[in-house]
């Protein structure tokens, strides 16, 4: 790395001093990583055995009461909770698109059984977006898969937007229809809960901004709008209008925190979680943890 | 709890013996002089939360923690700029803050104008560093007498270069972008100034596409181009003056633009600029007594490109109805070039040359980028650092750290944050750098097999 540049009120140091003490420093900063590297490896480890212990003790066994029963006792759950998935592709695209489709199959279930209405997922490439209806299909299989051991609930409805799609949310085809009159006419039927999905990718952060700047400029220029209309005001509108509006909770299932390019208007007073070293990916502890944060709740060992 | 109180004190005393002191203040220039080794990151950003909290746990006046705060930066700073950090952007003071309590803002602004002087003054901390001070966000919002401090903090550093202390108050990132936005739209809104005035002009060239179009005609060609070169440049002012001649007039300035139209291969533009013009130079020539029939019509036929015989005839008796048309000189003699320039009327607002506007669609992220308060030149934000446990931006930076940067939220208060914090984070940071790095290599390697 870049040689230490003698500071100019330095001592006379001579060449030889000066190489025997960048020599000295290599040799700590060797010694330094050496240890550091042990103990970020034992720390790992130790991140790794907790986790699969949380996993084990907190499973939902594709059971929405049980979800429910986990956040029963939580002071408030996010309205809107937004999730950064990364797409792992390593070479093999198909395998990964899947990946990526069973996890947020996974977290809308979750998401519905827990009770919050609007989800968003932010995956950088934006492969998802390409295949919205496939992407519902598969959601809205896993949600009758979580759904379906407990007759009285319906399985929830389903709708999947992205900012430059619209809504796409197709009737539901299966035979729970209204017109099937409900077996206990005494106990009104339960209204479905209805999920929506957003998908984001990269290009809604800075190039809805960007693209926001350049419509404004074009008026400028027309005389239509003059700069000094320009507010906070004025921006947010638009982009909670084009994009979204901010999320109560933001859920980084990476290792650290890192945002790859998420909506930066939105991200401002959004609670960012994430578990350290998380090695699971998508792990419903992982989630758990999120909503018992965002209550300030304390999580203890068992149900 | 006395006797915790008794052994902290012991460790003070003994920390601050001078042996210790010495051999404290060797170990941390042997380690920052180690950290040198790795990779280093370049631009470091800070939230200094929980100066408050950590006064109310400690039982002491909240500006007395913001006090503890400015200490536990300097030193921070000291670290960050002896292992080669070249950007620290702090976030001081937020636009949200003027809601709390006058009393505390106007303790917090005193404290600032004292601070900033001892920070800038001759041989402090940035000087030897050779840190320059930058305030990023709306400084018009602050005291004048903080203002002029700040003014004078900049100044004197001003002459530094090897490193930047970027100080956020009172700022919000919402505000930056908005304000990055506004100013991409100003400058856009700004007409491009040809310095060099390049020898052609786009009515010129227009205009010679059109002659060649009109290759049938050639004689009186050349006059009809200079007809318009000219009416280009001057105002014809003829606006009738009752209905029936603007109608007359109307229905002449359409066949004129149909015609242009039409030979233009719909170049509506072209025709409807031009078509208003062409209707005045065919009432001067059919107004002309002194041309007969045919010679008229070889004139409008110059001007239009082509002319059937019926809508001449039509154009004529046109021409018959206008009464109020005040016959203009001759277009062709030069006497009326300079009786038309001293028309004293300057052009008016239509006949301005139009203003070129950059393209918007050359905005880019890095556009915006150059117009946020941190700029263009300043290295990409590698680390941002939150202590006190809250885990939001706090509308902090959002533009420049929503991207690569590794975002660490901490648990301790900003006041207890040094060395010993900062080091492990640090040091995971140059570890995941060297990982990174080893697998670059790899993956490098394995291509090459």
């Amino acid at each position: 790395m870049a040689r230490r540049k003698p500071a100019p009120r330095a001592r006379k140091s001579t060449p030889l001093r000066t190489m025997l003490k960048s020599n000295l420093h290599l040799l700590i900063y060797t010694l330094i990583h050496a240890i550091f590297g042990l103990y970020v490896r034992l720390r790992m480890a130790y991140h790794a055995i907790y986790d699969r212990l949380l996993a084990v003790l907190y499973y939902h066994h594709r059971t929405p009461d049980l979800i429910r029963n986990d956040v029963k006792a939580l002071s408030r759950l996010p309205e809107h909770l937004s999730v950064v998935l990364t797409l792992h592709d390593n070479g093999d695209r198909d395998a990964a698109l899947e990946e990526l489709v069973n996890d947020v199959g996974e977290l809308s279930a979750w998401c519905a059984s827990a009770g919050i209405p609007l989800l968003s997922v932010y995956e950088r490439t934006g492969i998802l977006k390409s295949y919205i209806p496939q992407t519902h299909t598969a959601i809205t299989r896993t949600l009758h898969a979580y759904f379906n051991p407990t007759p009285p609930s319906l399985p929830p409805s389903l709708s999947i937007r992205s900012p430059s799609h619209p809504s796409y949310s197709p009737p539901p085809s299966h035979p729970s229809s209204p017109s099937t009159p409900p077996i206990d006419a005494d106990v009104p039927a339960p209204e479905a809960p209805h999920l929506n999905l957003l998908l984001l990718s990269a290009t809604d952060g800075r190039n809805t901004i960007v693209d926001l700047t350049k419509t404004l400029a074009d008026m400028s220029q027309r005389g239509k709008i003059s700069p000094s209309d320009i507010g906070a005001e004025l921006v947010d509108a638009e982009i909670s209008e084009s994009v979204m509006g901010e999320p109560d909770l933001l859920v980084v299932f990476g290792p650290r925190v890192v945002l790859e390019g998420y909506p930066p208007w939105q991200v401002r007073l959004t609670e960012i979680f994430h578990v350290p070293d998380n090695s699971e990916g998508v792990g419903y502890q992982v989630f758990l943890r999120a909503l018992h944060r965002y209550a300030k709740a304390q999580m203890r060992f068992g149900r | 709890m006395s006797s915790s109180l008794h052994l902290s004190q012991i460790r003070k005393w003994f920390l601050q013996s001078p042996p210790a002191e010495w051999a404290v203040q060797h170990v941390r220039e042997l380690l920052l002089g180690a950290m040198r080794q790795g990779a280093v990151p370049q631009h470091v950003a800070f939230v200094m939360d929980g100066n408050r909290r950590f006064a109310r746990s400690h039982q002491i006046e909240p500006i007395e923690g913001h006090n503890l705060g400015f200490e536990a930066l300097a030193k921070i700073l000291e670290v960050c700029y002896k292992i080669g950090v070249k950007v620290v952007t702090i976030y001081a003071f937020s636009i949200e803050n003027f809601k709390r309590t006058k009393y505390e803002v106007d303790a917090l602004m005193d404290m600032a104008k004292v601070k900033l002087s001892q920070l800038a003054q001759h041989g402090e901390l940035l000087e030897r560093y050779g840190a320059r001070m930058e305030f990023l966000g709306q400084k018009e919002m602050v005291r004048p007498d903080v203002l002029d401090a700040i003014e004078n903090a900049i100044k004197m550093t001003s002459g530094n270069s090897r490193a930047v202390l970027n100080i956020c108050a009172p700022y919000t990132s919402r505000d930056e972008i908005t304000t990055a936005i506004r100013n991409t739209v100003v400058d856009y809104t700004k007409p491009i100034q040809n310095s060099t005035k390049r020898p052609f002009s786009e009515s010129h060239i227009a205009r010679n596409i059109r002659a060649r179009q009109l290759g049938t005609v050639t004689e009186g060609d050349e006059d009809a181009h200079n007809d318009f070169a000219r009416l280009d440049d001057e105002e014809w002012n003829y606006t009738p003056s009752n209905p029936e001649s603007k109608a007359a007039f109307d229905r002449i300035v359409s066949i004129a633009t149909e015609n242009i139209r039409s030979s233009q291969e719909d170049d509506v533009s072209f025709a409807n600029s031009f078509g208003r013009k062409a209707g005045c130079l065919i009432l001067e020539r059919l107004k002309n007594p002194s041309l007969d029939e045919d010679e008229k019509k070889e004139a409008v036929t110059a001007t239009l490109g082509y002319i059937s015989s019926t809508a001449f005839a039509e154009l004529l008796s046109l021409a018959e109805r206008i009464q109020d048309w005040s016959p203009q000189p001759d277009l062709g003699s030069s006497a009326s070039t300079t009786l038309y320039l001293s028309s004293s009327d300057p052009p008016s607002a239509p006949a301005a040359p139009p203003v070129n506007y950059p393209d918007p669609e050359t905005i880019t992220a890095d556009v915006l980028t150059a117009h946020t308060f941190t700029g263009a030149h300043t290295p990409p934000l590698d680390l941002l650092i939150r202590t006190s446990g809250v885990e939001r931006l706090s509308d902090f930076m959002l533009w420049q750290c929503h991207e690569t940067t590794e975002i660490v939220f901490l648990e301790c208060m900003w006041p207890e944050f040094d060395l010993w914090h900062f080091m492990p984070v640090l040091l995971e940071w140059q570890w995941r750098r060297r990982k990174e790095s080893q697998e670059q290599r790899k993956r490098g390697r394995s291509k090459l097999d």
